[in-house]
């Protein structure tokens, strides 16, 4: 706290009010706001108080009389103390004075200071000196006029009154001169009333007698008015009074009244067009309101709240409380409006501020945020309602069933179309909104905590009921009824153009909400829809791949397209490489590129990765379980043995046999209807084939469209389809080469097996030329089919055929004791005879079955044996050229 | 009637002179807590500086701008001669339409100070009739007076005679100060100068209650050849 001011000095020292003052001291504040007080004479004069300086301030006087301090107050020295004084007196102008004061001629006598009003009581009377004392405006102290005379009185009328108090009040200024002229003016007129009545009569008197008979005429104009108007004149003139009264009472009270009337009209006029503009309020607000002008309201409501806000005038407070009401309307009005949707975001935010504007006292903005939310999710519920209805009622119609899946792939797209509309609409205004809420730009509180969590909250909301809701049109609707309706019904292309609608509804929603910026999450949420969708869309085709390779099958026709190096192949292989190329592209033209900010389908050791693997495995084993059903599904069609003559027949005409065997693969090579023994001989070929070239060609279409390589799947199949092929080999072998082998030993043993002894040997028994017919039956019939691939069946087949010959040789020596030498030549000359025929076709294994049949037999013992067999061999070669020939060929030598 | 009125106003006029002088002598011993009053008062025509010396003496300010003042009154405590006292000074109009109320001003003053511009010989003629003036209000020859020729930074538009200026005061027994309310050269010099003819002739006062006038007379001859 500093010291406190200190007024030293004043300029001038006395002033009527308003006088300017300059007060001059110490510690008058530090600056013009330290300045909190300032007293003059005990008025306050802070208003006009001007700061100068901390030695200086300039004010006005007050309206104060009197002498008194100056007290100064400041923030920085609190009140202060003053050492000079003012006065303040009130200045009286008479007519003859200069004035820079402008006197108003009909003064209210209220004012305080100013002209004192003339009443008779207050009547100064003339100067007893004569003199003037107009312009002697300087009045002598009256302070120190009290103390000098501490009981007179300056009035003449007074009893203590002091002559020398009256002086000095009024003729301080006067100089000598003219008091002395004064005094002999009193004096003379002391005299003059000193001289008495007769001088005075002396000098007046024909006055004196002119006044004698105004008397005398006065009196007897009396009597005679008394004479004429008996005692009492006052009555007649008091009823003349009364009458006058009323005469002038009936002649101007209605005129009186009348302009009464008129001045209140007037007044009442002038009051309407002064405030014409709040009388007109409530119609204008009206006519602004239908006329949607709510801009034009809200102006005028504010100028009239500044206006009349704090007016007391009834009238004007009747008027307001009309407007607020019908503010209040509009406010309930313009809240409804924001809150019914659908709106668009403009108008939502215009009725915001609007509100705002009108003093609404909720949050509007927040307001209109929830309820553009709740439309959201209401209208997600209504698309959903309307579509879930529109399925039902078409399933309920059962019997357009057909229709009813051509139709759901449609349905389902227009859902999808909706959904995504309505999500990426709503939230673009949304968003918006939100934002400039919380950027301030519509008061409310965005600064509330939970507001921005609430926001996340319904934003993700939303979204999640979105992508739920297209979870549940797209995803599960798809895998189950849909999949069999969208794979059936509609045919690839329809699918694939169904499948790409949705995903660009999806996309453009997802793109608009990226363009809003919104927070991750929620995109995170759609990103997801869609990717699952894409991922979904990759199952469809897949499945689509499956089910069509699984209905292979009944495709197969048995014709065959190509002779390859695998053998002859109908257009099963084709085919599946036709489907998985469809599946393939279909799925790298449709879902395997990613959108903007999407994440790549096919991500390693992901898991849409590890389903394609899955399922493409699925699709190549279900191919492979088709070959298998088709190679060995024969319940309608016995093995189909014609080809072989059987020796049970009896019949020994070996190129009867051959020619039924070559006439069954000649009809088979150009019919439809294969036998099965040849459909399982294709079949092996198809599965070769597959192996080597097609499941290649898949993993190439893989690489090609973009796909990771299902390495495992492919190598799950070649696994496979060797195994068929082993199994078909098996089986064919099985069905061909049992009755072969079986026929052996009983042609064998046929008639001429017990020969005597004697009997010269001289050529193979039959039943080597039926091995070998047989034989060449088989390899013709495997040929024709596999090509290069059949040497493996004949291989077999020499193989147990072999192994046959080598049992019966060893069972030989049981049934013949002892054998006799031509028995003997018998056996090994048929033995080299077979062992020659088969030369090609022998496996080691085989080869050393006929050794050791050959090794059972003793040796030739002379020279013309051993020619003896030479012959015959010669011979059979010789005879048996085209046989061999035929054995021993395949399609690609003839 | 009014002859009565009018003849003991005349009577009561001649003892109220009387009372007046012995009241305002009552009145400066009056407050005893507070230093001694000494209360001066500026007189000289319109211009002369007499505001300028005040608020110099008072606040060592300078003012240049001319404003015509009406009646100003400072009061502040100094230090004279190691005794703490408090001045009134009575700033006063020099104009002539004000000198109708001067006479109520001068009753109330202790001494004064009578100031013109070495400039403007008017104003130093001027010192004439306020000289009779004070005298003649206060009816004391003795009255603590000093003649202070202002403006004497200006020296080259110098139009009052130094010579003539000493003549004066040598004619009415007071000394003459030239001073400077700009630089502030003698401003302080005349205010307590005159403060200490104020004291001096108070405390003659309070011992020579009824003292005549020519001991009085003496007594400021005295002075003035210390001067």
């Amino acid at each position: 706290m500093g010291p406190p001011p200190v007024v030293t000095g004043i300029s001038p020292k006395e002033g009527p009010p308003g006088t300017r003052v300059t007060i001059r001291g110490e510690f008058l504040g530090i600056s013009a706001t330290d300045l909190i007080g300032l007293k003059i004479c005990g008025c306050d004069c802070l208003l006009s108080a001007e700061w100068k300086s901390k030695n200086k301030i300039v004010a006005r006087s007050g309206p104060c009389k009197g002498r008194g301090d100056i007290i100064v107050t400041t923030k920085s020295g609190g009140e202060g103390t003053s050492t000079v004084q003012f006065r303040g007196y009130h200045e009286s102008v008479g007519p003859m004075k200069e004035s820079a004061v402008w006197v108003e001629e009909a003064a209210p006598p209220s004012v305080p200071w100013g002209r004192r009003p003339m009443s008779p009581t207050a009547y100064t009377p003339p100067d007893p000196l004569g003199l003037s004392t107009e312009g002697d405006d300087c009045k002598f102290p009256e302070e120190e006029l009290h103390e000098l005379f501490p009981d007179g009185s300056g009035k003449l009328s007074d009893e203590n009154f002091q002559p020398g108090w009256y002086l000095l009040e009024h003729h301080s200024n006067t100089s000598y001169e003219d008091l002395k002229a004064g005094m002999i003016f009193l004096q003379r007129k002391v005299e003059g009333q000193k001289e008495g009545q007769l001088s005075f009569l002396k000098a007046n008197t024909g006055a004196v007698m002119d006044q004698l008979d105004r008397l005398v005429l006065l009196k007897n104009m009396y009597e005679e008015d008394h004479r004429k108007n008996g005692r009492e004149p006052l009555p007649s003139l008091q009823s003349a009074i009364e009458e006058s009264i009323s005469l002038a009472d009936s002649l101007f009270s209605e005129i009186l009244s009348r302009k009464e009337n008129a001045d209140n009209t007037r007044e009442a006029l002038s009051l309407l067009t002064r405030h014409k503009f709040l009388f007109q309020l409530p119609s204008s607000i009206d006519k602004n309101i239908k006329k949607k002008e709510y801009d034009l309201v809200v102006n005028d409501y504010t100028r009239a709240k500044n206006l009349f806000g704090n007016t007391d005038v009834k009238l004007f407070q009747k008027i307001l409380a009309e407007i607020d009401k019908k503010i209040e309307e509009l406010k309930e009005n313009l809240y409804n409006r924001m809150k019914t949707m659908p709106i668009n975001v403009q108008e939502q935010t215009k009725y915001i501020r609007l509100l705002i504007s009108l003093n609404w006292e909720g949050d509007a903005a927040w307001t209109a945020i929830l309820s553009r939310k709740d439309y959201l999710m209401a209208l997600m519920n209504k698309v959903k309602d309307h579509f879930k209805q529109k399925e039902e009622q078409e399933s309920n119609e059962k019997g357009r069933r057909r229709a009813r899946e051509c139709d759901w792939g449609a349905w389902r797209a227009a859902w999808c179309g909706a959904a995504c509309g309505a999500l990426a609409a709503e939230l673009h205004a949304l968003w918006p909104l939100a934002r400039r809420y919380f950027a301030g730009d519509l008061a409310g509180e965005p600064a509330a905590p939970q507001r921005h969590a609430d926001l996340k909250e319904m934003i993700i909301a939303a979204v999640e009921s979105f992508s739920e809701q297209m979870r549940a049109c797209l995803l599960v609707g798809g895998a189950g009824s849909g999949a069999g309706g969208a794979a059936g019904g509609a045919g690839a292309d329809v699918l694939r153009a169904r499948l790409v609608a949705n995903l660009r509804h999806l996309r453009d929603a997802y793109d608009s909400l990226l363009k809003l910026d919104l927070p991750s999450q929620p995109l995170s949420i759609v990103e997801k829809v869609i990717f699952d969708y894409r991922v979904h869309g990759m199952t469809v085709f897949l499945q689509r791949a499956h089910k069509r390779v699984k209905s292979l099958a009944e495709k197969e026709t048995w014709k065959i397209e190509e002779f390859s190096d695998y053998g002859a192949i109908t257009n099963l292989p084709h085919l599946l490489e036709t489907y998985m190329n469809e599946a393939l592209s279909s799925i790298h033209k449709c879902v395997l590129n990613s959108g903007r900010r999407e994440n790549p389908l096919l991500n390693e050791g992901s898991e849409p990765s590890a389903a394609l693997q899955r399922h493409t495995q699925q699709i190549l084993l279900a191919y492979v379980t088709v070959l298998r059903e088709l190679a060995l599904h024969h319940e309608d069609q016995d093995f189909n043995n014609t080809s072989l003559s059987v020796a049970l027949d009896q019949r020994l005409d070996e190129s009867c046999a051959g020619g039924a065997g070559g006439g069954a693969a000649g009809g088979a090579g150009g019919g439809g209807a294969r036998s099965w023994q040849q459909r399982l001989l294709i079949a092996g070929a198809n599965a070769h084939y597959t192996r080597r070239l097609t499941l290649n060609n898949i993993l190439e279409a893989f690489h090609t469209y973009g796909l990771p390589k299902p390495t495992q799947a492919i190598q799950t199949t070649k696994d496979a389809l060797s195994t068929l092929e082993s199994s078909i080999a098996e089986t064919y072998l099985e069905h061909k080469g049992d009755p072969l082998v079986g026929t052996i030993e009983p042609s064998m043993y046929m008639g001429r097996h017990q020969t005597d002894a004697e009997a010269l040997v001289d050529d193979a028994r039959p039943y080597v030329y039926e091995i070998i017919n047989n034989l060449i039956a088989v390899h013709a019939e495997v040929d024709s089919v596999c090509g290069a691939a059949s040497t493996r069946y004949v291989r077999d087949i020499c193989e147990t055929v072999c192994e046959e010959l080598a049992r019966l040789a060893a069972c030989a020596p049981r049934h013949a004791a002892a054998h006799a030498a031509p028995a003997a030549f018998q056996a090994r000359l048929e033995y080299t005879l077979l062992r020659i025929a088969v030369a090609e076709h022998l496996t080691r294994k085989a080869e050393n079955y006929l050794m050791e049949a050959l090794a059972g037999l003793p040796p030739l013992e002379n020279e013309e044996d051993k020619k003896r067999m030479d012959n015959i061999i010669q011979g059979f070669k010789k005879r048996m050229e085209l046989q061999l020939a035929s054995l021993n060929c395949n399609m690609e030598t003839v | 009637m009014f002859s009565a009125i009018a003849y003991r106003l005349s009577t009561t006029f001649l003892e109220e002179q009387q009372v007046c002088g012995a009241s305002s002598s009552a009145m400066s011993k009056k407050p005893a807590a507070q230093p001694t009053l000494h209360k001066v008062i500026m007189v000289g025509s319109g211009g002369v500086g007499k505001s300028a010396l005040t608020l110099q003496f008072m606040y060592d300010e300078f003012v240049e701008d001319y404003e015509p003042t009406k009646a100003d009154s400072y009061r502040k405590k100094v230090v004279l001669d190691g005794e703490e006292v408090q001045i009134d000074i009575l700033d006063t109009a020099g104009q002539e339409d004000y000198a109708a109320i001067r006479d109520n001003y001068f009753r109330s003053g202790e001494g004064f100070l009578c100031v013109f511009s070495i400039t403007e010989p008017e104003s130093f003629d001027a010192t004439q009739e306020f000289r009779e003036q004070i005298l003649r209000v206060k009816n004391d020859e003795s009255i603590p007076f000093l003649l202070v020729g202002n403006k004497s930074d200006l020296g080259d538009k110098r139009r009052v005679p130094l010579d003539a200026c000493r003549e004066r005061a040598q004619a009415w027994q007071v000394p003459y100060v030239e001073t400077s309310a700009k630089t502030r050269d003698n401003v302080d010099k005349v205010f307590f100068d005159l403060m200490r003819e104020i004291r001096s002739r108070k405390s003659d006062d309070s011992r020579t209650a009824n003292g005549n006038v020519r001991d009085k007379v003496k007594r400021r001859k005295i002075k003035c050849a210390i001067l």
